[in-house]
């Protein structure tokens, strides 16, 4: 950690008068004291005027605490790894101890209404380009430590350009997509009492130890979606707003500090975001027997509907509002 | 535009390696080449680099030595070449004067050999359109113009602006041309530079050039800076003064109203309120004399006149400089007390001191303080008054001047007739070629002619009213901006109402585009210094040759080829290079006038630098130290590099230059001098030659006058004479015995040519006699105006000039805040040519005033708003603040060089195709006002008035 | 080996500019207008204590710009320089937040202004491309390192305030002057 103190310290003492050398001269009045005031002056990011018309340049030194190098370089690269790849090695060993959730009594062949297909075109058009960003930032942040040394430079610029171009263009329908189902879906999100108990019992999927055999109640969400639908409202305003910063920096003029804040900020809401997005990925897909069906049709298995989300339902029942596919 | 080869001759040079690998290169681990050790100014050899000078890789390369064209400093530099093109430009670390450094306008230098925003070929106005012409053409026509106008209005109706930008050979050769004409309608920027200077300077103590050298500075333990600011004008200047503030721990005082760069680095800065000079420097002199810290003995020795001084110093105690010059008592105290005890010390000033309608005073005033001080004539000490182009000296020193002939030998008929004599030619003829009637008293052949500063009331003045026959019709506007002359709408005015315009020039500048005419201007495309080669004179008055660089660019001509082909079309060729040889393709061979121009330079001692002895000093430069100039070895050993004159008698006689004059400490043959006997030996029954004061080695040791063939004779030297130079020198004195045996006589015993005198306080010539504080003619001090008022209005020369009449108008209520001008170290003078180098350019994209945080929020304007500013006079900009705390309240400054914008409107349209700067803005002269030195004509571009509002 | 590094004395620097046109003029093929890969900071402009000093990549030993890269489109080289690779380089900007003294430049690229390939001071020691090509010319500018010079900048400094060269060199010139400052006996204020 102090290692990156002391070489920029180095730098620096090189670029100025005073620092280094002060104390090899005897006091010669005013004129250290000056020196000595520039210096503390220029370390404390003084502004100063300049002809050059370029970004930040009236500013000698800028400084920040260079821990977010290390922090980015030793933790939040791994860990966004970690969040990809180490959930799926979890879930495909989990799958393989517990099994998936089947639905009992298979598919019953009449699916009930559940998402419109707008709600499936806006489910999509944020969950194509986030799997896209996932990759692609991936490659961003964590890449040259996981990647490049494996792959040729030509290969590497290429792959890491392509990243670069993917990711700025990807951002906005994913910024789209995330703003539509946040607002759009939220009233169904709102927590309920019932919840606490889903959680208690890990929704039911567990089929080993005190949790085997239970099923808990679930609205039209259950307790797990919630906490990724509140989880992906507030990292996706993080990381869309942290992401403009750095996609649209003309336009918001951050500062250097505030851009490297958004820069740990997007990094840290990318590894929760990715961590949910393949507990969801498989929840819907394997774990969930007919739960991929929802995001495909918009229609689930009425199994699957009384399975799991049975106050759902059992309200879209009483109230009428129950529609089967023709 | 590609950047194309234009001689076939095709450059050989064999490449040398350095040989050494980059590995090998790297591994010396403690690198101690080049410019990191020329950095090391403490240690001694150092210049191992330009021995192991490395090539670039492909084509063939030349090394060319040539010299910065910005400022008076006279940076050397390593030109490469690969097939015809510049594409390299290495720092001479060897260079004595620079050590390999340079300022922004240098270090962009290469630019030069681009020039995308030249001129290309010449051209002409026709119905609002820029016409291509044919070199031929264009001489066919302008030099018919001339004859027009000559033989209805006479020969001072065509008036010949000059440059501070051609070589001595282009000067001498311009002033030359203007005499072969048949006028004194001849001038250049020194004019609106240093004029007063000149004038102030040498009326002081015989020359009106910088007594030491820049190098010198290294050795004072004070050095005063009074209207100047070499860390923006002159920046390599700063090296030596930096290296006299930590090896001598030497005081730097800076007297400015604006903080400056230079301020940043002084001990002690006085804001004064622009325009009284004077009263700061009685102000110092006062406690001077109160506490006894005057030299005594060198002022009894060579000092005429202190007493008047005395007493005129005791009309400004320092309750009264406080007021008028709105500096502390303490601050004046202790400038006058740094100076007293940090001896010797040197003063420098530059056009803050020199701009201003007392500007021949004020730089009296400055000289008198250095004569109390004693600090003349000695290492460390000195005027050093630093000059603003770079071959403003030189231009100078030839005569580029409305009232003289070149070595300030005046217009008077025996001048005229030495330089006759030089020239071979008959005088009768010379004479013939003037008008020979005489105006409002005045002989036009012996009267000075109508200065640079005020070419445009030569156009606007009702002729009756003008010292000549009829008003000026027609102008060469040659290498010199109209934009940093005052008053650009009377500037405008003029150039609308002459018959013809010609621009001869590398870039259009602001006469081919600021006027509104449809017809009637020529330009005319000249090459730059790096396309010809020839002498060229640094502030010090060092010599340098520049080797050629390049051929010139496009079709443009040097300005020697254009001078001659323009004789040759008016018919004096002949007479003009009488005595210059001509090369196999007509073109004049430059090193006869650089020879021409020693044979008659006897005043100055311009005699001894032949262009043979200029050339080997520049070759050899790396032989010359940076601490003394002089070469301790090599083929130019015991001499000063680029021989500053004096360098007395003919190159045969190997003078090596005199480094500081006036020096006593050493002989007459390695540099040695004393103050001129240029004013008779009395004045009202009082001794004016030195008293017991005299150069090392003098056979007379006292004052005596200056040398004549009748002086030789009584002293019994006469015999000393060869036969052939006894001819020569029959009936002549010093100055005019082309055969050099008088000086070479008078030297031989030890004796300054132009004999042994006191610097003079007074200088009954001149309109005071002392310099005396006259309230600038717009001052924001209208109380002070009746007890310090201007001149009456008075006749100068060839032209009315006003003083009372300006100043009886009160501007101050309506205009209320001070306005100065000066430089940016990115351009230079009228910024045509630095504003067209994109490297440049690009640091100063807008014209600006500073004005103080005070002065802004009083009028609600915050810094880099757009505002306009109008003068006192009613001229209006467009311009953006800065506020800063730069300037204090009441003052404001702006840059000098920026133009193509005027009263808000771009002038971009009346460009040639391609050839508008980078940066375009309005020209602070534009509100600038009137005032003129009645001694030089020098423009007051320092003190006048302004409001600002938001745009 | 050396270790190159500049070194700005603020004592000696007069705000000129030398060095940033000196810049301009040696890596001309591969600038344009608006890109300065150094330029001349002044503080307490105007005012007592005003002091300038000269600003480029100061090739730190550990740079942030290396560690923040995402392309890892930088390098050292085995004399302490620190180079990018231009054809990696995807125009993040992270380099320039990363930068304590703002070195990274972007051309504008693109119709919504997004930032074109980075652009800093070489230490004028080219890129990675064949020394002295014109690929290295027109994206890098000058390699005077292979040619045995040192950067132009500083080569050229008005006052010899900006030092560049091995650091222990750059150092023993620097100590000198202090310790010829530091031994002035008349002291003034």
């Amino acid at each position: 950690m102090n290692k990156w103190f002391k070489h920029i310290g180095v730098a620096i003492a090189l670029l100025f008068s005073v620092s280094v050398f002060a104390h090899d001269a005897p006091k010669v009045g005013d004129t250290n004291e000056v020196n000595g005031q520039i210096w503390a002056q220029l370390k404390a990011g003084e502004e100063g005027y300049t002809t050059s018309k370029s970004e930040f340049h009236g500013q000698a030194i800028n400084t920040y605490d260079l821990r977010v190098l290390e922090l980015r370089s030793d933790i939040l690269a791994p860990a966004l790894m970690a969040a990809l790849f180490g959930m799926i090695i979890i879930f495909v060993l989990f799958i393989k101890v517990n099994g998936i959730s089947k639905l009992h009594g298979g598919y019953s062949g009449k699916l009930v209404y559940r998402w419109s297909k707008f709600d499936v075109s806006i489910h999509w058009l944020g969950a194509i380009p986030c799997l896209l960003l996932i990759l692609t930032g991936l490659t961003l942040l964590a890449g040259r430590f996981f990647f490049q040394p494996y792959i040729g430079e030509g290969v590497w610029a290429a792959m890491v350009n392509g990243a670069k171009q993917v990711h700025d263009i990807m951002a906005i329908p994913f910024m789209l997509g995330w703003a539509l189902m946040v607002t759009l879906w939220a009233k169904n999100q709102m927590p309920k009492m019932y919840d606490l108990k889903w959680m208690m019992v890990v929704g039911g999927y567990i089929n080993f130890g005190p949790f085997k055999g239970k099923h808990p109640d679930a609205g039209f969400a259950n307790a797990g979606e919630k906490l990724w639908f509140w989880a992906f409202a507030a990292f996706g305003l993080l990381i869309s707003a942290s992401g403009m910063l750095l996609l649209f920096p003309n336009l918001f003029e951050p500062s250097r500090t505030l851009s490297l804040i958004a820069l740990v900020l997007h990094s840290v809401s990318a590894i929760i975001i990715t961590a949910f997005s393949i507990v969801h990925i498989f929840m819907a897909t394997v774990m969930s027997e007919g739960g991929m069906e929802c995001m495909v049709s918009g229609y689930c298995d009425e199994t699957w509907a009384s399975q799991h989300h049975n106050l759902w339902f059992d309200e879209i029942k009483a109230n009428g509002t129950l529609k089967y596919k023709e | 535009m590609k950047l194309t080869r234009k001689s076939n001759a095709a450059p050989t040079v064999e490449k040398k390696t350095l040989g050494l690998s980059r590995r090998q290169f790297m591994k010396q681990a403690g690198i101690t080449s080049g410019g990191i050790a020329a950095a090391s100014f403490l240690g001694t050899g150092m210049m191992r680099r330009a021995e192991a000078k490395d090539i670039p890789h492909d084509a063939p390369t030349e090394i060319k030595r040539t010299v910065c064209s910005a400022c008076a400093v006279g940076c050397g530099l390593y030109a490469e070449v690969q097939n015809g093109v510049w594409t390299g430009q290495e720092p001479a670390f060897d260079h004595p004067f620079n050590a390999g450094g340079h300022c922004a306008k240098g270090a962009a230098l290469r630019e030069h050999g681009h020039g995308e925003k030249r001129l290309k070929y010449p051209m002409k106005l026709v119905d609002g359109k820029w016409k291509k012409l044919s070199w031929e053409q264009a001489f066919n026509e302008v030099g018919d113009q001339m004859q027009t106008i000559r033989k209805e209005s006479g020969p001072d109706s065509v008036y010949f602006m000059g440059s501070a930008k051609f070589s001595n050979e282009g000067c001498y050769m311009y002033r030359k041309f203007a005499a072969m004409w048949g006028t004194n309608n001849v001038d250049h920027s020194a004019r609106i530079c240093h004029s007063t200077t000149v004038a102030g300077v040498a009326n002081t103590w015989g020359y009106g050039a910088q007594t030491n050298s820049f190098n010198d500075i290294q050795n004072a333990n004070a050095i005063f800076f009074i209207g100047a600011n070499p860390a923006e004008a002159h920046p390599v200047a700063m090296q030596h003064i930096l290296i006299a503030k930590e090896k001598n721990n030497a005081k730097l005082i800076v007297v400015d109203p604006r903080f400056s760069r230079t301020a940043a680095h002084a001990d002690l800065h006085c804001g004064l309120r622009p325009g009284t000079d004077i009263p700061f420097i009685y102000g110092m002199l006062w406690h001077i004399f109160e506490n006894g810290w005057e030299d005594k003995t060198f002022i009894e020795q060579r000092v005429f006149e202190m007493d008047t001084i005395r007493e005129e110093v005791k009309k400004f105690p320092p309750k009264e400089v406080e007021n008028i010059t709105g500096c502390t008592e303490e601050e004046v105290y202790q400038a006058a007390k740094l100076m007293a005890d940090n001896r010797p010390g040197t003063v420098v000033w530059c056009m803050g001191g020199t701009q201003h309608h007392v500007g021949n005073a004020n730089t009296r005033a400055y000289c008198i303080l250095q004569l109390a001080l004693g600090n003349m004539g000695v290492s460390g000490g000195g005027t050093n008054i630093f000059r603003g182009h770079d071959n403003v000296q030189g231009a100078t020193d030839l005569g580029l001047l409305f009232d003289t002939l070149p070595g300030y030998y005046g217009l008077k008929t025996g001048s005229w007739k030495h330089w006759c004599n030089v020239w071979d030619l008959d005088y009768g003829w010379v004479k013939d070629r003037f008008d020979q009637n005489s105006y409002l008293g005045r002989i036009p052949m012996n009267t000075p002619g109508i200065p640079c500063s005020r070419w445009h009331d030569g156009v606007l003045e009702t002729p009756e009213k003008l010292a000549q026959k009829d008003r000026v019709r027609m102008a060469f506007f040659w290498g010199q901006s109209v934009n940093t002359e005052t008053r650009q709408r009377d500037v405008r005015d003029a150039l609308d109402q002459m018959d013809t315009v010609v621009v001869v020039d590398p870039f259009p500048t602001m006469a081919g585009v600021m006027h509104r005419r449809k017809n009637g201007v020529y330009l005319l495309p000249a090459a730059t210094q790096f396309e010809t080669q020839g002498s060229v004179s640094n502030s010090g008055r060092s010599q340098q040759w520049r080797e050629q660089v390049i051929q010139p660019l496009f079709e443009s001509k040097t300005d020697l080829e254009i001078m001659y082909r323009l004789s040759q079309k008016l018919g004096f060729a002949d007479e003009y290079t009488k005595r210059i040889a001509k090369d196999a393709n007509d073109v004049l061979v430059i090193e006869d006038i650089t020879r021409e121009i020693n044979r008659g330079m006897w005043t100055i001692g311009m005699s001894g630098q032949s262009p043979e002895r200029l050339k080997l000093h520049t070759q050899n430069w790396g032989t010359f130290s940076n601490k003394t100039l002089e070469a301790a070895g090599g083929p130019a050993k015991g001499e000063t590099y680029g021989l500053p004159w004096p360098c007395w008698g003919t190159p045969e006689q190997k003078h090596p230059g005199t480094q500081i004059l006036y020096n006593t400490n050493k002989h007459v043959l390695e540099g040695g001098g004393n103050f001129r006997a240029r004013y008779g030996v009395e004045y009202k029954g009082k001794n004016l030659l030195a008293e017991g004061s005299y150069s090392k080695g003098a056979e007379i040791q006292d004052g005596y006058p200056e040398f004549t063939a009748d002086m030789l004779k009584q002293l019994g030297w006469w015999d000393d004479l060869t036969a052939a130079e006894k001819a020569e020198a029959e009936g002549k004195n010093w100055k005019t015995d082309i055969s050099g045996g008088i000086q070479r006589v008078a030297m031989k015993h030890g004796c300054i040519p132009f004999g042994n005198a006191k610097a003079r306080c007074i200088v009954w010539t001149f309109p005071d006699e002392v310099p005396v504080h006259r309230e600038p003619l717009y001052t924001p001090r209208r109380d002070l105006v009746s007890k310090y008022p201007t001149y009456a209005d008075m006749q100068v020369h060839r032209l009315p000039t006003l003083y009372k009449t300006i100043q009886d108008i009160d501007s101050a209520a309506k205009y209320p805040l001070g306005l100065t001008s000066g430089r940016l170290v990115e351009y230079e003078g009228g910024g045509e040519e630095s504003r067209s180098n994109p490297w440049l350019a690009e640091l100063q994209q807008e014209m600006f005033v500073e004005i103080n945080p005070a002065d802004a929020a009083d009028r609600s304007i915050r810094d880099g708003d757009t505002v306009w500013l109008e003068g006192a006079e009613g001229g209006r900009i467009k311009i953006k603040a800065m506020v800063t705390p730069r300037v204090k309240p009441g003052v404001t400054w702006m840059p000098y060089h920026f133009a193509g914008e005027m009263h808000g409107e771009s002038l971009a349209p009346n460009y040639p195709e391609g050839t508008v700067p980078y940066v375009i803005g309005e020209s602070a002269n534009t509100a600038l006002t009137y005032g003129y030195d009645p001694v030089t004509q020098m423009q007051e571009t320092k003190a006048s008035l302004c409001q600002i509002t938001k745009a | 080996m050396a270790t190159m590094k500049f070194l700005c004395d603020t004592k000696r620097c007069i705000e000129c500019n030398g060095c940033v046109t000196a810049c301009k003029n040696e890596n001309d093929s591969a600038l344009e207008w608006g890109i300065q890969r150094r330029r001349v900071v002044t503080i307490n402009d105007g005012v007592k204590g005003e002091a300038s000093i000269s600003v480029a990549c100061m090739h730190c030993s550990d740079a942030p710009c290396m560690a923040v890269c995402p392309a890892n489109c930088f390098y050292k080289t085995e004399d302490g320089i620190v180079l990018h690779d231009k054809d990696t380089c995807i125009g993040c900007g992270y380099c320039l937040y990363a930068c304590p003294f703002g070195a990274p430049q972007f051309p504008k690229s693109g119709a919504f202004g997004a930032r074109g390939k980075m652009d800093k001071c070489t230490f004028c020691a080219g890129g990675p491309e064949e020394n002295f090509s014109d690929a290295e010319r027109q994206k890098y500018g000058a390699n005077r390192i292979a040619e045995g010079k040192l950067p132009m900048c500083a080569e050229l400094c008005a006052t010899k305030a900006l030092l560049a060269g091995d650091a222990e060199v750059v150092s023993a010139i620097f100590r000198e002057r202090v310790a010829y400052r530091g031994s002035n006996k008349n002291v003034w204020g």
